[in-house]
């Protein structure tokens, strides 16, 4: 008890801190301390337009205030040509690329207002209309690419399979591409905060039309159980969620008394790309997200659910190159360079959102 | 409806009254050149300083030539108002305070507005610094040569500056001598640390006085131009802190705010 009483006890914010110090000044070498500068000062938020809403000019009054759909406009600067792509292949060892895969394509119709570069302005809270759907919502604009990156066509059967609170799925509906959607969440009390979210941003019509499925259960499960049942999934899991952890002492993961659950992030993160792997139908594809800049819940996880995929459930998946992608939008976020598989926004001053990796696979067979 | 001023190309005219009051001959007398002593009177004049010449004396008996004057009282027309003997009061008073020949006519220079603050004024700056800052008498000598702003500035606020440093960023009495530590605003003392300290690259010392990185010296983060700062110390580019700034003062701003409502209630 001796012991106890005299150890110092710090708060979980310090032990975050301390933890991406160790790691990530290796892993990020120079990078580091201006991600560390911009992730313990105010992030940046984009304004997701909800087209469900029938809030006269909520575009306009946000144009008026300085903002730019990110989306549209980094879309038109940068179009991706082929001698880049082409150029960009030779860089990189391609035996492994689908040449497919270079064909650029995202998911339609969305749009995300920022402030531009440096700006550090607020947005407003949004306006409900007259039957009080909002005008728009609020999230790290950089949470919008993995949904740009799923890729979701016409008549798609999608699932989302961490989906509360609800951003990326309130993202997904905006393409109004998506036949069936089905949005899990493990978290019950989490899975009514995406029921709400979901209530205030779509008309009930919408929501009573059963094209969205909301459950609370185990994702991990629902690979045996929806085996090849989606054109796309999007697996948006829990990780350590580095910039809530350097910055909010509570619900921290980085507390003591959650070591254990810490440090079985990656096995957690693992299954559940494996079930949605597993939940893709074949030529489908699937994308892997996580808001920690830890190559070992990035890279190492999908690396690892690869060769798991390949060995235990005989699934071959191929990791889709996603370099035109991160040129396309490098106006609007700093990208990392040169990552094994995938795509790393690093949260910097200048551009303050993020962390946000992703990595889009496609199931072959 | 005052009365005008006199037309300075007629200021000839009116110079010749007895007393107090400043004549162009007795300019010339001094040493400045016509036009040093036209300018001079123009501006003793403006001012209506009643005992201009008692001040000249004390400036020159300071040793300081016309030409230093005059860019003294362009500076700092306030001192034409003076009284003789106040000012001879306030000098010897800075000798007393340990300034000595040289530093003390280059700090006038410098700095004028220090002859406009009573005895008293510099009196309590130098109290605080030595009771409340546990600065050594050598020691406010050196900040008030260096740094003569430090007399004007709110009490409070120069005490919260001194813990900040003290207590914040570990830093002890010689070395914030040594960094002119009082030169700069809170504002800006905060921005250059706080911008380091996120980018880990500052650590507030433990209660042993520890760190695991090893901090900069003080004065290389303060005596330095903003861009060898970033370059040398920081690491970072002027965007980036040009961003960091407006971040910071909306974050003070804010906390301010928030401090006014809990000691509201
Ligand atoms: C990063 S959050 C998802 C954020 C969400 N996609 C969005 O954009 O708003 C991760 C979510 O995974 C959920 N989760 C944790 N373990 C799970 C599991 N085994 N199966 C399904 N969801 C799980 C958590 O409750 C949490 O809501």
């Amino acid at each position: 008890t001796k012991w106890a009483a005299t150890r110092p006890t710090f708060p979980a914010t310090e032990l975050a801190l301390h933890n991406f110090d160790t790691s990530y000044s290796i892993q990020l070498r120079d990078l580091w301390p201006s991600i560390r500068v911009a992730m313990l000062s105010e992030q940046k938020y984009g304004a997701l337009i909800n087209s469900f809403s029938s809030a006269p000019n909520v575009i306009t009054e946000l144009e008026a205030q300085g903002c730019k759909d990110f989306i549209s406009i980094d879309c038109t600067r940068n179009e991706v040509h082929q001698s880049s792509l082409d150029s960009m292949t030779s860089h990189r060892d391609s035996a492994e690329l689908d040449p497919a895969a270079l064909q650029p394509s995202m998911s339609p119709d969305i749009k995300c207002l920022v402030f531009p570069k440096g700006d550090i302005s607020r947005f407003n809270p949004a306006r409900p209309d007259s039957s009080g759907i909002l005008g728009y919502y609020l999230l790290d604009a950089a949470s919008v690419l993995p949904v740009l990156a799923l890729d979701v066509q016409p008549g798609h059967t999608v699932l989302d399979l961490c989906a509360a609170p609800g951003g990326k799925t309130l993202a997904l509906l905006q393409t109004h591409s998506v036949n069936h959607l089905w949005a899990n969440d493990l978290s019950g009390s989490r899975t009514m905060r995406l029921r709400r979210t979901l209530q205030s941003y779509l008309p009930k019509e919408f929501l009573e039309e059963n094209k969205i499925h909301i459950t609370s259960t185990d994702g991990r499960q629902l690979g045996m159980t929806e085996e090849k049942s989606f054109e796309r999934v999007l697996v948006d899991v829990p990780c350590t969620t580095d910039r809530h952890s350097a910055m909010v002492e509570e619900n921290n993961i980085f507390k003591r008394s959650r070591t254990k659950e810490r440090q079985k992030l990656p096995l957690l993160q693992t299954q559940l790309l494996l079930a949605g792997i597993q939940a893709t139908r074949g030529g489908g594809n699937i994308v892997y997200s996580t808001c920690s800049l830890s190559q070992l819940q990035n890279e190492c996880v999908v690396q690892q659910a690869i060769s798991l995929a390949q060995q235990e459930l005989g699934i071959t998946v191929q990791v889709q190159d996603l370099r035109w992608f991160a040129q396309c939008f490098s106006d609007t976020f700093h990208f990392a360079p040169q990552l094994s598989v995938g795509e790393l926004v690093l949260p910097h001053l200048c551009a303050n959102f993020g962390p946000i990796y992703m990595c889009k696979l496609q199931r072959m067979n | 409806g005052e009365p005008h001023q006199v037309n300075p190309s007629h200021g000839g005219q009116v110079t010749h009254r007895p007393g107090n009051q400043l004549s162009l001959c007795s300019l010339l007398e001094m040493g400045f050149s016509e036009t040093q002593a036209k300018e001079m009177h123009e501006g003793a004049t403006k001012s209506r300083g009643k005992h201009v010449p008692s001040v000249m004396t004390a400036l020159l008996l300071l040793g300081l030539n016309p030409s230093s004057i005059l860019k003294i009282m362009q500076k700092c027309p306030e001192v034409y108002s003076l009284k003789g003997a106040d000012l001879q009061q306030r000098i010897d008073h800075l000798r007393k305070m340990g300034l000595v020949e040289g530093s003390l006519q280059r700090m006038i220079s410098h700095y004028p507005k220090i002859m406009l603050l009573p005895v008293k004024r510099v009196n309590m700056v130098s109290r605080l610094l030595r009771e409340k800052c546990l600065f050594t008498i050598h020691q406010v000598t050196e900040i008030l040569r260096d740094s003569p702003e430090v007399l004007e500035e709110d009490l409070a606020q120069l005490e919260y500056k001194f813990q900040y440093a003290y207590f914040r960023m570990g830093v002890r009495q010689p070395e914030m001598v040594k960094a002119k530590l009082f030169r700069l605003p809170l504002s800006e003392l905060r921005c250059r640390h706080c911008f380091l300290e996120r980018r880990g690259l500052y650590q507030t010392p433990d209660k042993k006085g520890q760190t695991l990185i090893l901090n900069p010296a003080l004065k290389d983060v303060l005596c330095v131009s903003e861009e060898t700062y970033l370059t040398q110390v920081a690491m970072a580019t002027a965007e980036e802190f040009h961003v960091f700034r407006k971040l910071m003062a909306r974050e003070q701003e804010e906390k301010g705010r928030e401090d006014e409502y809990s000691s509201d209630e």
